[in-house]
């Protein structure tokens, strides 16, 4: 979150495919909760992921993580970076609900794939 | 993860961004191998039985298969998932892009600017209309596609499509992830030893992953690629240029290239054709006689048409078609290649196929075992080489 690699400046590129949406589940609403539970399980291994790397860092370097953490208070230019970086979180888990939208505007000339008889 | 990112246009990811990259091959494994099979024994278990015992008889088609599975809660699993997934490998590498796009362009034109270790050239057509099939399809769910372009000499979506490739692919296709090509012209070479090609050209080349292993097999000869879109040749370019190989690349259609009639000795597809209509696809083959000299050979890998394959294995590759934004898929799996040969003016005796061995998986030796298998057969050129199981290309191919 604080690395400097993730500050540069950036150019937007689409993250949405265009076009009608596949569909599986008959009640309405299930397949976004299946995009949104996979994302979420995206994110909560990204921050397992990045658990495991800080205790084996702070273990290399002799500190005892646990305590520290708990004592902790962000200052309010860290709390602002935190913030930040939890509304595009958020905008990643629910991401499946702004991509309907984005689709419908980007996707209106597809060609038809097979239909089946 | 994105490892098989080897060259110089390589993206410099934070920790965060790759543990969600790795997050997404994980879960793409998962669904390829426990979620299919498990769908696979609610076919045998279940679906089947159900069906033989209403029906009198087992399904014999891919669409009947579909039909049956697709109340079924494990395939809207399976389906959802998958695309997600899939999804998912693209878009766990945009940020990293987005923050190089404008340095990923620049080091393009450096790399080829230096020509010490490789010539290679890059030819971009702006006037070009990039066809329907493309420009109005995200294809395999890649937001973008190949041709769309944020900035000016932009080669994002090359970039979105090598990164999203090795995230999707798992090391699956080779270091390079060029397995396929690697392995279908290494066959090729042993298969025909005798035939010495002057100049190469790939259609739909993408990121060149299809045409560089031509100019190792052949250094001699003049490699090219082409392809609609101006990000995917930009960025094949650079990549060729890293790894110091020379071949062109230039944005142009398939089916009216412009390049002279009799110029290519070889002309060769890799995961193309499969993702063009039927009615372009012909025109593509048409084109590729034109542009063939006489005794020069196109050469196309592809999945395998639906006639070689059991009901079940259809259903399942024809489930990209449906829901993998492919949809031109099935109808390409349900020609016949041979007769498209024949209609685009090859003769009918001229026409072979060949499955080759994985190069990554099995190594040469298992290529040259397959090669000899091949030749011992006496209906020779149209032999398929040993079928079996575990990763092979299947190639087919005309003679002019």
């Amino acid at each position: 979150m604080f690395a400097a690699k993730a500050k540069k400046t950036q150019t937007k590129l689409r993250d949405t495919v265009k076009g009608k949406q596949y569909r599986f589940f008959d009640a309405q609403g299930v397949d976004e909760l299946v995009s949104i539970c996979m994302q979420m399980s995206q994110e909560l291994w990204v921050v397992k992921e990045r658990l495991a790397t800080l205790e084996a860092v702070a273990a290399k370097k002799g500190i005892v993580l646990a305590d520290e953490v708990e004592a902790y208070a962000f200052t309010p230019e860290q709390r602002a970076v935190v913030d930040e970086e939890k509304q595009k979180f958020i905008d990643r888990i629910f991401f499946t609900l702004r991509e309907q939208s984005e689709a419908l505007e980007i996707g209106a000339d597809e060609p038809e794939g097979p239909t089946l008889a | 993860m994105t490892e098989n990112v080897n060259h110089d246009l390589k993206v410099d990811y934070t920790r965060d961004e790759l543990a969600r990259q790795h997050f997404a091959s994980g879960l793409r494994s998962y669904v390829l191998n426990s979620l299919s099979g498990n769908m696979r024994t609610v076919y045998t278990k279940k679906v089947e039985p159900a069906f033989k015992k209403k029906n009198k008889r087992a399904p014999k088609t891919a669409p009947e298969i579909h039909k049956a599975l697709k109340p079924e809660t494990i395939f809207k699993f399976y389906s959802a998932m998958r695309c997600n997934t899939q999804e998912m490998c693209f878009r766990s590498v945009i940020p990293g892009i987005e923050r190089e796009a404008e340095d990923l362009a620049r080091r393009v034109k450096i790399l080829g600017q230096n020509t010490e270790k490789a010539q290679g050239t890059l030819t971009v057509d702006p006037k070009l209309q990039i066809p329907r099939y493309v420009s109005e399809l995200d294809v395999h769910l890649m937001a973008g596609n190949y041709h769309e372009e944020h900035i000016p000499d932009d080669v994002s979506q090359g970039a979105i499509f090598d990164n999203g490739l090795s995230v999707f692919a798992m090391g699956f296709l080779g270091p390079r992830m060029d397995d396929i090509t690697q392995s279908v012209s290494t066959y090729f070479t042993k298969r025909y030893p005798d035939f010495k090609p002057k100049k190469i050209l790939d259609l739909g080349c993408t990121l060149g992953h299809s045409t560089l292993p031509w100019k190792e097999r052949y250094p001699e000869a003049e490699v090219h690629g082409v392809d609609v879109g101006a990000p995917a040749v930009r960025y094949a370019h650079g990549r060729a240029q890293s790894y110091g190989v020379t071949a062109h690349f230039a944005q142009k259609d398939a089916e009216h290239t412009k390049y002279p009639d009799a110029s290519f000795d070889i002309i060769y597809s890799c995961m193309f054709l499969h993702e063009v209509p039927k009615k372009n696809i012909r025109a593509i083959f048409k084109e590729a006689y034109r542009m063939l000299k006489p005794g020069g050979v196109m050469l196309h890998y592809e999945l395998p048409p639906n006639s070689m394959l059991g009901a079940y294995d259809s259903f399942y590759l024809d489930w990209d078609s449906f829901y993998n934004k492919e949809p031109f898929y099935k109808a390409f799996r349900d020609m016949d290649p041979q007769d498209e040969c024949a209609a685009a003016g090859f003769k009918k005796g001229k026409y072979f196929q060949y499955t080759a061995p994985s190069l990554n998986f099995y190594g040469a030796d298992a290529i040259d075992k397959a090669v000899a298998d091949a030749k011992i057969h006496t209906d020779g050129e149209n032999h398929m080489g040993r079928l079996v199981d575990g990763v092979q290309w299947f190639t087919f191919g005309a003679w002019k």
